[in-house]
């Protein structure tokens, strides 16, 4: 719904003299050209939809390949830990595999499985740190599709022992609350 | 919440075809309706009241000229000039390469991706039409958790990537996708009934 974002911003009444001003150089713009430049135009709308398509295609594997090399470079790290955790989210068996760059302070986890929250719900990552449960990430997820979540490491926290995930309510929490559906040490 | 007065389908009808068959008295009826609202994204976007004036200019002409490629059947007119606007302003942004500018503007006020100052005194609620609207949009999005509203505005606003938003916000790339997936549901359910609030 972001068509609508724009009534967000505060109006502004333009000043008076402006709206003559406006109008006349609309009224003064030929909205009947002839057939030649119509075809013109025509070709030349023609390639920058193409060029925007193409462009916003472009963009959007550009952010795709970063993720990917984000999620890859994690990967490669030669310190990087694996840890597979089996969990069970309303008697269905799922798997979380945690994989822990300690050199860049980083962590990927893959979920799969998992049962869809109920609605208001979501599934909460909290880091077992030596001050206490630091939230990672909510995962709220309303279908059973596989997902991949990339955080840092809390700063200031002390050393992390260890991993967690509950259920709490869709905002999340400063601290788990809900039913705990795994709680390992690393 | 009460639900913001529209335009008859009749009125609308009325209103796009007199554009289309070129009325001038039409445009400036438009002008009129929507002129505030215009200005106040490319105020928003932009900073700077000379350029947004630059904008809403451009806006009318751009509406003027191509309202033959409003399709009424994919929405109002109203998100349709609202998007000619933002693109507009983003354009200019853009080509003045001021967003350094803009950014350090924004993070001294410390109100990045935040709510913007109240209403000028002088534009009452009763004095400009759509303030219904402004106020459905505004409860929707201050319905959204903090982080949510944050990165929407600077996406909508400053018209920034997710890897920008990521780099900004100092957010995982993800939790940037994800905040803005969930901020977009929310605002889609509290906003759907808008589909039909046609200017």
């Amino acid at each position: 719904m972001s068509d609508w974002l724009g009534m967000a911003a505060t109006p502004r009444r333009p000043r008076a003299e402006l709206k003559a001003r406006v109008l006349a150089r609309a009224y003064a713009t030929s909205r009947r050209p002839l057939a030649w430049p119509l075809a013109a135009a025509a070709l030349l709308l023609l390639g920058l939809a193409g060029g925007g398509l193409l462009w916003r295609r472009v963009t959007q594997l550009q952010s795709d390949l970063a993720a990917t090399r984000d999620t890859l470079g994690l990967l490669r790290q030669p310190g990087t830990r694996v840890v597979a955790i089996s969990v069970v989210t309303q008697g269905r068996p799922g798997e979380l595999t945690i994989f822990a760059d300690s050199a860049s302070h980083r962590w990927l986890v893959t979920c799969h499985n998992l049962t869809p929250n109920a609605p208001g719900e979501a599934y909460q990552l909290w880091f077992v740190t030596e001050q206490g449960m630091r939230t990672a990430a909510l995962m709220p997820m309303d279908q059973s599709n596989p997902m991949v979540l990339a955080f840092d490491m809390p700063q200031g926290a002390g050393k992390v022992m260890g991993m967690a995930m509950s259920v709490e309510p869709r905002e999340g929490s400063v601290e788990p609350k809900g039913p705990m559906v795994f709680h390992v040490d690393l | 919440m009460s639900r913001p007065e529209r335009l008859t389908d009749e009125e609308q009808r009325s209103l796009l075809a007199r554009l289309r068959a070129g009325e001038e008295a039409a445009l400036a009826e438009l002008y009129d309706r929507l002129s505030p609202w215009v200005l106040g994204v490319a105020h928003r976007i932009l900073g700077d009241a000379d350029e947004a004036d630059e904008v809403l200019s451009d806006v009318f002409v751009q509406v003027w000229r191509r309202i033959d490629q409003h399709d009424a059947s994919r929405g109002p007119l109203t998100p349709w000039v609202l998007s000619i606007a933002r693109n507009r302003s983003l354009d200019v942004l853009r080509r003045r390469g001021r967003w350094r500018r803009k950014v350090a503007l924004v993070e001294a006020e410390a109100k990045v991706g935040g709510d913007e100052p109240a209403a000028p005194a002088d534009l009452a609620e009763a004095s400009v039409p759509g303030w219904p609207v402004h106020q459905a949009v505004h409860q929707a999005l201050a319905a959204l958790p903090e982080e949510q509203r944050r990165v929407v505005l600077l996406a909508y606003f400053e018209g920034l990537s997710h890897s920008e938003i990521a780099q900004r916000t100092g957010d995982p790339l993800g939790t940037v996708k994800t905040r803005l997936r969930l901020a977009q549901q929310k605002l889609e359910e509290s906003l759907r009934y808008l589909k039909d609030w046609t200017a």
